[in-house]
């Protein structure tokens, strides 16, 4: 085995072109893989953070007639507590919850601008300001001011809302908005901070106020209309979920539901979905890149047709000939499939630092979808290695069918006709 | 007991709807340690016999007994195992592979067998480069031979295992006059010495000078089988 494998290795070197050209060809197709499922889990990654992050947290206990009608952010079902008891005992119970690290409420709804052109719609959310801060991305979107201080009358907006308000950090802005009592309300607030993220709904409709403030306006004291539960990694949900299940059961409340972050969100079973699809379109890839090496296989095996024949008269057995040039072919594999593997793990991690702006390419898509136009590609050891063993397989596979070939030629027949 | 018997020996082979005839009901015995030369014109059949002596290809009718062993019961693994242990081959083309050294091409026959040790395939494969006269020579490269060196190369390839039989298809085709002459004496003292039996195919009167025994085929046919004495032969 070990002399067969050094023949094989030697031979790559008797038509250097050829096997340059089947290698680069493995690796090109390789370093897509890479690249590609790179993307992929990136988008992966980033739309289930964003989603977590900006509308479900991991889990999401809300009333289950505001999630009917949550598009209209309705302040007629909020989350007011256990039997209507009040916030404070049902964070206090959910954050007793084996796995949750953190309860998050948010109030949200709606309210607008008037500027001298238009009316501006936008969405409030009162929000407890240290755990939002620790909990996503806003210290890193907060491009200019601060964040939002409990007890006072202040918001934050996106770049984009400002400028459709003409205001600016520092400015006052009047707010209208209709109470749970739906009263129209109007306060004056004055805006502390900007927020530019690739999120299109916290640049052109969120604005964050503190929760305290949100729920004094809004007539919604020690109530909320969704609490966001944390937990340590995504993957713990369908262990913590059962929980916080029975123990809203426990309290007989029927109206608030537990739901995942996956069940909240028509984006990630679809992104899902489409990573199993690409893994077909990986090994398509590869499978392209294979008819080169295929290609210089059978060429090969023509070349050396008196050699196997040779071989055959010294006493090699079929399966030792075909051993030598699925090695060979495997070899070419190893080498082209390593480079592809490396390199594409090097743009990776280079593109992973700068990302891809697909601004301009989704700036038509709703404001209330939340996609990051920034897509950041996921530069990890796995891909690489998933690429490398994927490329190193099918190339293997592909050589079988020149080596079955070269295989089954008679001793004689390849003597005579090499 | 002798080495090779050969009864009836007939190979057809079927190009499209014709059947063509190569060889018509040989019979032949080759006793081991001879040196015999088997010669005849182009397409007399010679090739094709030397194949089914060299279990590279089975006959259409006919027993072939090598060794003691009935070669027809024997499946394509089994006759590839009787190549590896015991015949070695000769090709007019020499057959080395371009990317081994001479020492490689020697290592690559031996390393099949598994009966020798490392070390004693290393000793081996030296001896038998050193025994047909390539001893400084082992690192060269086919490309860096000549054509004499290169048969010498596919001599001790055919030898360095020990076998009981060698099969030399027209050894001398692509060799001068002189260099024939190196290799043949190459050949004949390893005859000599280790007892190995060799059978050739040629048309080139050289080779036959040196052979023990001559046969001639024809049309499929062994036409003329003479034993030679000793002061006839070449040495």
């Amino acid at each position: 085995m070990f002399f067969l494998s050094k023949l094989a290795f030697k031979n790559l070197f008797r038509s250097k072109s050829r096997t340059i050209v089947s290698m680069v060809a493995i690796a090109f197709a390789v370093m897509i893989v890479v690249f590609a499922k790179g993307l992929i889990e990136g988008m992966i990654d980033s739309v289930s953070a964003d989603h977590i992050h900006y509308n479900s947290g991991h889990i999401k206990v809300i009333d289950e007639d505001y999630y009917k009608r949550e598009r209209l952010l309705t302040l007629h079902y909020p989350v007011d507590g256990f039997d209507g008891q009040g916030l404070e005992e049902m964070i206090t119970a959910l954050e007793s919850v084996e796995g949750v690290e953190m309860v998050i409420p948010r109030l949200k709804f709606g309210a607008m601008v008037s500027t001298e052109e238009e009316l501006v719609a936008m969405n409030g959310w009162g929000v407890n300001p240290e755990q939002e801060l620790a909990f996503t991305d806003l210290e890193e979107f907060l491009v200019e001011g601060r964040m939002v201080a409990p007890g006072q009358q202040e918001v934050v907006m996106g770049t984009d809302l400002l400028e459709k308000i003409n205001c600016r950090v520092g400015d006052k802005v009047t707010i209208l908005f209709n109470t749970a009592f739906d009263s129209l309300r109007g306060i004056t607030f004055r805006i502390v901070g900007r927020l530019e993220s690739g999120l299109k709904m916290l640049n052109e409709i969120v604005f964050y106020l503190p929760l305290d403030q949100a729920q004094k306006l809004l007539y919604l004291d020690d109530q909320t209309t969704e609490l966001l539960l944390v937990t340590a990694d995504k993957k713990l949900v369908p262990e913590v979920l059962p929980r916080v299940k029975s123990l809203l059961a426990e309290h007989g409340d029927e109206r608030y539901q537990a739901l995942s972050y996956r069940e909240t969100s028509d984006l990630i079973p679809l992104m899902d979905l489409s990573a199993v699809i690409y893994n077909f379109i990986y090994i398509f890839l590869l499978s392209l890149s294979c008819i080169v090496v295929v290609n210089t296989m059978i060429m090969i095996v023509k070349d050396r047709t008196k050699e196997i024949g040779m071989m055959s008269a010294l006493g090699l057995e079929s399966k030792d000939i075909l051993q030598l040039f699925v090695l060979e072919g495997a070899i070419m594999g190893v080498i082209g499939s390593l480079a592809g593997a490396v390199s594409g793990y090097l743009m990776n991690s280079y593109l992973a630092r700068v990302g891809f702006d697909y601004g301009e390419a989704l700036s038509g898509i709703s404001s209330d979808l939340i996609f990051n136009t920034m897509i950041y590609p996921v530069s990890s050891i796995e891909v690489s290695i998933f690429a490398f063993v994927l490329g190193v397989v099918i190339v293997t596979i592909a050589c079988l069918i020149p080596a079955r070939r070269a295989a089954r030629l008679e001793p004689t027949v390849a003597m005579r006709e090499g | 007991m002798a080495l090779l018997e050969m009864q009836g020996i007939t190979k057809i082979y079927n190009q499209g709807k014709i059947e063509v005839p190569a060889l018509r009901g040989v019979d032949l015995t080759v006793e081991a340690g001879e040196f015999t030369t088997i010669f005849g014109p182009s397409g007399s059949g010679k090739t094709t016999l030397l194949n089914m002596i060299g279990c590279l290809d089975k006959p259409t009718a006919g027993r072939i007994t090598f060794d003691g062993q009935e070669l027809r019961e024997l499946d394509k693994k089994a006759l590839a195992m009787v190549r590896r242990y015991h015949v070695g081959f000769v090709f007019q083309s020499y057959n080395l592979i371009p990317v081994l050294t001479a020492y490689e091409n020697v290592e690559f026959a031996i390393r099949l067998v598994n009966k020798y040790h490392k070390k004693e395939i290393r000793d081996r494969v030296l001896q038998i480069l050193d025994a047909v006269g390539l001893a400084g020579l082992a690192g060269r490269k086919p490309n860096e031979l000549s054509g004499g060196q290169k048969q010498r190369v596919a001599i001790a390839r055919a030898l360095v295992k020990e076998p009981k039989l060698i099969l030399a298809d027209e050894p001398s085709a692509n060799l001068d006059s002189k260099t024939s002459e190196e290799v043949l004496q190459v050949m004949l003292k390893m005859n000599q010495e280790l007892g190995t039996t060799f059978i050739f195919s040629t048309h080139d009167p050289r080779v036959m000078e040196y052979a023990r025994r001559l046969i001639e085929i024809r049309d499929g046919l062994i036409s003329k089988d003479q034993r030679r004495e000793s002061e006839d032969v070449s040495d």
